[in-house]
């Protein structure tokens, strides 16, 4: 009883199975063929755009961005003094253990990882703009 | 300052960059741990014996994982407050 229930499934798969084929995977290789010419250009065109565009950041964006960082930074003595080119040491008044939180601070604002040996080499905004430009991940 | 050397004044900045990872979720503020460790990092900018500095950096540790014990008693001490409330 099983068996022939069994066999007569397998047949009827099999008798189905081509006929099924056929229908669905015409129109399916006509379609795709028409909408392929079709869309085409302008996809290939999007896509080139999305995967070869850069993250975008002008150097007016991360220095503003950095500026900003800095004026909330509330261990920034004077704030006037706060421009493109100041040094964290000299001019802004942090000390080295202040600077290891403003790299902190700008990992979080660009969403990268500044690794050790880099962070100590960056003293100056302008050293700090330098490296977020250079860093094709940072957004 | 500079006169020291350069890998162990890397790895002082690291255990304080650690230290302040570690502070964000510090029960009595992120603020006020980070005024407390810069005040304690601040004191010791004297040290300039490399044994000294090793110490230091031992102590470091040492307070890493005392923070990371006390996080862990905190959230002990939560989860029991919530499922046997005295």
């Amino acid at each position: 009883m099983f068996r022939t229930a069994l066999l007569r499934s397998a047949r009827q798969v099999i008798r189905s199975a081509p006929r099924c084929q056929a229908p669905i995977a015409r129109p399916i290789a006509r379609g795709s063929l028409v909408q392929i010419q079709q869309i085409a250009p302008s996809a290939r065109f999007q896509a080139v755009r999305c995967y070869a565009a850069s993250a975008g950041l002008s150097r007016e964006e991360v220095l503003g961005r950095i500026m900003d960082l800095l004026k909330n930074f509330d261990k920034v003595t004077d704030v006037s003094k706060l421009n493109a080119e100041s040094h964290f040491n000299n001019d802004l008044g942090l000390d080295s253990l202040d600077t290891v939180e403003v790299v902190m601070a700008i990992e979080e604002e660009f969403s990268i990882e500044i690794p050790d040996k880099e962070a100590d080499a960056i003293h100056s905004v302008k050293q700090a703009v330098d490296y977020i430009l250079a860093q094709p991940d940072a957004h | 300052m500079a006169s020291t050397n350069p890998a162990l004044r890397l790895e002082v900045k690291r255990i304080y960059k650690e230290l302040l990872y570690m502070g964000r979720d510090y029960p009595q503020g992120y603020d006020y741990f980070r005024n407390r460790l810069h005040k304690a990092f601040f004191n010791q900018r004297h040290l300039t014996d490399e044994e000294a500095i090793k110490k230091g950096i031992e102590r470091a540790e040492f307070v890493k994982k005392e923070i990371e014990a006390l996080y862990f008693l905190k959230r002990y001490r939560t989860l029991k407050h919530r499922y046997a409330p005295s």
